[in-house]
């Protein structure tokens, strides 16, 4: 629980992932299908990763691999892996992958996901560093959660060191206040 | 779906920029302590249909238990997004009394986001906060930016009037007037967007 106020991470266990019932359970709606408030034993649900791995370790469930790294993925990522939008697959695409991965004992995600942060992580760095911000805002919207901090991350080292060589005002407006709006007159 | 209402108050958090203040969710935050209630007596109805039925509730797997087992999940999943509501918006807010100011130094429009309790809370951090720089007889939220100059110049942005006195010296502070301040004295007004640093 070290990430127990984590707001990513909480948003991570959002994400659904396939799973089979292997006991049924009453008074629950969380099968859609399901005409009474119960699930049936052998039932096929969405749940979000906080219940399905709950269940998962007392046994009630097994789960299958989420459609976010299915087939067309991989091919998509061995293709060009820069390239590939997925923020629309999941916008934890990393932290989520790295969650499933002992829930479902797929070896083939790992590898997935290092290959694809190897080639993106490069890219990353090489725009944050050297494009105009109008000519990234097409990339950014491909970024996952986790590379757009990374990416800004980047950035803001690179606005300090310019700060740096440059000199400059040291003190600033704090920035929880936001950017300035005009004063009303 | 369980836990939806929790995953909306968080996912609401997580959608303003970084490190800013939105107003306090009040009605959603309710929602989801009506929901883990819910969560709560359909738990206790199921384990008493249990204790009926004469089952042992600590090892009987039956279809009640993992009803019940599902909703116990489901409160403790709606704790933790409330609590991690409640903390990272403290930590925010302690922040504040750091960079922008103590008490009523802080502008009107951010502590209008405030709920009663935060409202309480930042007081009482802002007093203690006080009391120990006092105690100390040093400002510990000046000079977070190592000085190489105690003294700075700086243009006034907003209208102050001649009404502020600083440590050395009083003066009429009208917008766009220059001066020549002691850093310490016009850290606040900086940060607050009130003047700025103008370098040579």
């Amino acid at each position: 629980m070290a990430n127990y106020y984590n707001i990513d991470d909480i948003l991570t266990e959002e994400e659904f992932v396939p799973v089979v019932f292997h006991k049924s359970a009453n008074g629950v709606i969380i099968d859609p299908s399901s005409e009474t408030n119960s699930v049936e034993q052998g039932a096929k649900v969405e749940l979000p990763l906080w219940l399905a791995q709950e269940l998962y370790l007392r046994q009630a469930v097994s789960i299958s691999v989420p459609a976010c790294f299915n087939q067309k993925t991989r091919l998509e990522i061995q293709a060009d892996a820069a390239c590939v939008d997925l923020k629309s697959r999941s916008p934890f695409f990393y932290e989520f992958g790295c969650k499933i991965v002992p829930l479902v004992g797929d070896k083939t995600v790992e590898v997935l996901l290092l290959s694809a942060f190897k080639i993106r992580y490069k890219e990353i760095l090489t725009k944050a560093y050297t494009a105009a911000y109008t000519a990234t805002s097409q990339f950014l919207t491909l970024l996952t959660k986790e590379e757009t901090n990374l990416y800004e991350a980047a950035q803001s080292s690179m606005a300090a060191f310019k700060k740096w060589r440059m000199g400059g005002p040291r003190l600033q407006r704090a920035s929880v206040l936001g950017r300035k709006r005009k004063p009303i007159e | 779906m369980h836990g939806r209402k929790a995953y909306e108050l968080v996912k609401e958090f997580a959608s303003g920029e970084k490190g800013h203040l939105k107003i306090f969710n009040n009605e959603l935050f309710e929602r989801v302590i009506e929901e883990c209630n819910e969560h709560h007596n359909a738990l206790q109805s199921l384990i008493r249909k249990m204790q009926e039925e004469g089952l042992e509730v600590l090892t009987a797997r039956t279809a009640d238990h993992y009803g019940a087992l599902i909703h116990h999940l489901s409160l403790i999943r709606n704790k933790r997004c409330l609590m991690a509501y409640v903390y990272n918006r403290a930590d925010i807010i302690r922040d504040l009394a750091w960079k922008v100011g103590l008490l009523h130094e802080l502008p009107r429009e951010i502590q209008e986001k405030f709920s009663d309790s935060e409202e309480q809370y930042f007081k009482d951090h802002s007093k203690s906060l006080k009391s120990y720089m006092s105690q100390l007889s040093l400002n510990v939220n000046v000079d977070m930016v190592p000085p190489k100059d105690p003294y700075i110049k700086v243009r006034v942005l907003e209208d102050l009037g001649s009404g502020i006195i600083l440590s050395d010296k009083s003066a009429n502070f009208a917008r766009h007037s220059m001066h020549f301040l002691k850093r310490t004295d016009a850290e606040q007004y900086i940060a607050r967007g009130l003047m700025e640093e103008l370098t040579s």
